[in-house]
């Protein structure tokens, strides 16, 4: 079983994804082993690469490799490996292997627990943001493993979420396991490796291209149980992952966002085709009744009362400055600061784009 | 014949004598002046020529030798005309040598030979009376400024022979009366713009109240036409007016930058300094080959602005750390050190983000993700670390600011609290503005409650705020209370505090 090993070694080679010719060729199988000629056919390759290939193939030594890749900290799990996620090898096109980084695959499979995709725009707003984060955070603490792309915006804030809640979290790149990308979520990335799994289908070291990102999202979509999009423009990645999880017939849930709002038009076109509407941990448990899903810890939260609550039920109805916090509560400026950040040390409000405040819903709240 | 005569050299703020020495001797013409002159030295032998000859005196053929002691200290700008000018009358018998037995001059000489005024003639004249000169010959122009200092007989002279006339008494010496409390009262409210003219904006005043109080620095976030700029320059006014010895300071600095305003004396407004944010590091902080004072100490007990702060070359910002952190500056030039006091109220703005319109009503922000952080992370660093009150001014929606059912407070009305919380804190038995407070001092004057405390943990668990941030929080805290008139900074003043401090370039969590 050295094939899946050699073609991820060999797609790093000639730098292309090796789904298609493996189709043509009949399987993964047959292409690591097919004949000079159909290799040529199939890979329309010149003669130098082709030389380099056959090279490659004649010396390939598959277990020296997995012991050089395991020095470095890389795990390797073909398709066909018990530790193999089985969902994912049921989709068209599942990759030949998986690379991992951090935690074995096993430790996060252990118990079979639901495994939740939420995805999103990378340029989101604050109260997407938000909600990605306390999403994975509750899905998180009742059981899910939470699976996403380590990408800026609704990426991180799900890997975020699942992070504060001390549980594994998935994320799959678009890059070999060992490449950091971003860079902006170095840190982030150090978290789930210490605290969760790393996850690629390309050999360590390749560096990100557009063409992956759409490749991952398969991978994304073929390992969760439910795929939950949590804003999504109307051209977004997000999308892509939504329509495989549909192509691959898993639930897909929707965060729904006001009537014509950018960051949500994918969001609403999804669930005017008749995605699931997501307002909740709830809706995405309803969505995986076979789940070993935990019961839910009661929270309560009490309403703020005085300034606090004037000020929150103003910012329940539509976010504000400050400066149009001051106008309409009382004018007393000092007064208003003061209340401000009191609800945001309660976690009751929080601040976003544009310099407003946001109210954050009571958990546990009627 | 030699004939000499003092004059007063400036050293950053301080001055030194300088012995002024003419002699003639038989030989082929010429005119050399030596003992370290730079250029403007240099070209006084041209002005004096011809100053002397259209004020109808004349200088003999000859060698003439002009010495400016002590010989190693660099002698700078247009100020020796007038010494050498009256070393060489003597000299040459015009003008009776006795007359300037301790007398020392100072002044650029026109070609017609009248006299031009010249810079820091507040620190000279404070020299003079110090090395207790006889008599100091100063142009007219100047003489007001020279008078604000006691114990020293100011001449004011508008032309060499009119030096010559007082100096020998057949003109009558006429000193300009000053009183400084009188000019300081009478310039202090003059044209200043005032808070009221500022429609709204209610946070953005309290926080400019918080910062006159405590002499907090204050970082303001907002997109263009906010206001940041109109809200800075009213600040001044809402800080305590000046005393005789703060606008004497004051004076003695503007004047050696030249900066002083024709006919003004003396400065009785706090200034307020906005440098572009092109300047250079030696342009905040001061230098020079003769140590000239800096944005920062020009700035000193005012406000220094910088606004586009995140525009601003990095080592230029990172230079105003130590005048910052220790309210001088000291600058070394070749032989000479001076030291200049940089105390100013340091009020930095910026815009939200690259595009500028983050937050505001009208236009979309076009940054792309990531950008904003990075156009933001231009400011961290130390000065952030000293920026004690952040907040972000939006952009007002016409509506907003016409729904105001406030009228906007006069200046007078803040400066009044301002000055009551400084004297509360005074009453304390605190000595220092609060920003000042060492973390020592910090945790003696503010005791908190145990709602106060259990504010701070859950803040500190929220915010992840860092020793530094909890000092600052709670020095902010302590004006907000001195404000309030109380004793113990309670919950509710440091809740305020901490929406002060979370705010701009702090990312939401």
């Amino acid at each position: 079983m050295s094939w899946q090993l050699g073609l991820a070694r060999l797609a790093a080679l000639v730098g292309r994804d090796l789904q298609r010719p493996a189709r043509h060729a009949g399987g993964g199988e047959r292409l690591w082993s097919a004949g000079s000629a159909t290799l040529e056919r199939l890979l329309r390759l010149d003669a130098d690469a082709l030389a380099t290939v056959h090279a490659c193939r004649r010396t390939f030594d598959a277990a020296a490799e997995v012991a050089a890749l395991r020095k470095i900290g890389v795990g390797w799990v073909p398709i066909g490996d018990r530790d193999y996620p089985p969902a994912l090898a049921e989709i068209p096109d599942p990759p030949f292997g998986l690379f991992t980084c951090g935690a074995p695959l096993a430790v996060t499979s252990h118990g079979n627990p639901p495994v939740v995709a939420i995805v999103g725009a990378r340029r989101a707003t604050a109260p997407g943001l938000r909600f990605a984060r306390t999403l994975a955070a509750e899905l998180a603490e009742r059981g899910a493993v939470i699976l996403s792309g380590l990408a800026l915006g609704i990426d991180a804030e799900a890997h975020e979420g699942a992070l504060t809640a001390d549980r594994v979290t998935i994320a799959v790149l678009g890059s070999g396991v060992d490449v950091i990308h971003p860079r902006r979520n170095t840190t982030l990335r150090h978290r789930i490796h210490a605290g969760g799994t790393l996850v690629s289908e390309y050999w360590p070291g390749t560096t990100p291209a557009p063409w992956r990102f759409p490749a991952r999202n398969r991978i994304v979509a073929g390992m969760a149980d439910a795929v939950v999009v949590v804003e999504a423009g109307e051209r977004s990645g997000a999308l892509i992952t939504a329509d495989f999880a549909l192509e691959q017939g898993r639930p897909v849930l929707a965060v729904p966002g006001a009537p014509g709002a950018a960051a949500s038009v994918g969001c609403n076109a999804l669930l005017r085709a008749g995605a699931a509407m997501c307002e909740s941990a709830g809706d995405v448990v309803a969505e995986i009744p076979a789940g070993a899903w935990r019961p839910e810890r009661p929270h309560t939260q009490t309403a703020p009362d005085g300034l606090d609550g004037t000020i929150y039920e103003l910012l329940c109805r539509e976010p504000l400055r400050i400066e149009e916090l001051a106008i309409r509560a009382s004018g007393d400026a000092a007064a208003i600061a003061g209340a401000l950040a009191r609800l945001e040390v309660g976690g009751l409000v929080f601040r976003g784009q544009g310099q407003r405040f946001w109210a954050s819903p009571l958990r546990g709240a009627a | 014949m030699v004939a000499h005569l003092v004059s007063p050299a400036l050293l950053g703020l301080a001055a030194a004598t300088v012995q002024v020495e003419a002699d003639l001797r038989p030989g082929l013409p010429a005119f050399a002046v030596v003992g370290l002159p730079d250029t403007a030295v240099q070209e006084a032998r041209e002005r004096v020529r011809s100053g002397i000859a259209n004020q109808a005196y004349g200088l003999p053929r000859g060698r003439i030798v002009v010495n400016l002691a002590p010989a190693d200290l660099r002698k700078a700008g247009p100020q020796y005309d007038l010494p050498i000018a009256l070393s060489l009358l003597a000299a040459t018998k015009q003008l009776d040598g006795r007359a300037l037995a301790g007398v020392g001059a100072v002044g650029e000489l026109a070609l017609d030979g009248s006299l031009r005024p010249v810079a820091g003639v507040l620190a000279m004249a404070e020299h003079a009376a110090r090395s207790r000169w006889r008599r100091f010959v100063v142009p007219a122009p100047n003489a007001a400024e020279a008078a604000l200092v006691r114990g020293i007989d100011i001449v004011p002279v508008t032309g060499l022979r009119h030096a010559v006339d007082t100096l020998e008494g057949r003109a009558a010496v006429d000193v300009p009366n000053v009183d400084p409390q009188a000019l300081l009262s009478a310039g202090s409210q003059a044209n200043a713009p005032d808070l009221g003219e500022v429609r709204g904006q209610l946070v953005a005043r309290r926080a400019l109240e918080v910062a006159a109080a405590g002499g907090h620095s204050l970082l303001m976030i907002g997109p263009p036409g906010a206001g940041k700029t109109m809200l800075a320059r009213r600040l001044p006014a809402v800080l305590p007016p000046l005393d005789v010895d703060e606008a004497l300071t004051l004076t003695r600095i503007h004047s050696v930058a030249g900066l002083l305003p024709h006919g003004q004396p003396m400065v009785a407004q706090r200034p307020f300094r906005a440098p572009h944010h092109t300047i250079s590091a030696v342009g905040l902080i001061g230098g020079g080959r003769t140590p000239q004072p800096g944005e920062v100490t020009l700035a000193h007990l005012g406000v220094l602005f910088l606004d586009e702060v995140p525009a601003f070359a990095p080592a230029a910002l990172d230079a105003l750390r130590q005048p910052l952190e220790e309210g001088c500056i000291d600058i070394t030039r070749g032989m000479v050190t001076a030291r200049f006091p940089a105390r100013p109220l340091l009020i930095c703005a910026g815009n939200p983000c690259p595009c500028g319109f983050d937050g505001d009503p009208r236009r979309r922000c076009t940054c792309p993700p990531g950008r904003q952080e990075a156009y933001r992370a231009r400011i961290s660093g130390p000065v952030v670390d000293r920026l004690d009150l952040q907040i972000d001014v939006p952009r007002l929606d016409s509506e907003d600011i016409v729904g105001t059912a406030v009228s906007s407070e006069a200046t007078s009305a803040v400066r009044a609290r301002v000055q009551s919380a400084r004297r509360y804190a005074a009453e304390r038995g605190q000595h220092v503005i609060n920003a000042d407070l060492t973390p020592a001092q910090v945790r003696e004057a503010c005791r908190l409650d145990d709602d106060g405390r259990s504010l701070l943990a859950r803040a500190i668990d929220r915010h992840g705020l860092s020793a530094r941030a909890h000092d600052r929080l709670l020095r902010v805290g302590r004006t907000i209370a001195d404000l309030a008139g109380v004793e113990r900074v309670g919950s509710e003043h440091l809740a305020e505090a901490l929406q002060y401090r979370t705010s701009g370039l702090a990312r939401p969590e």
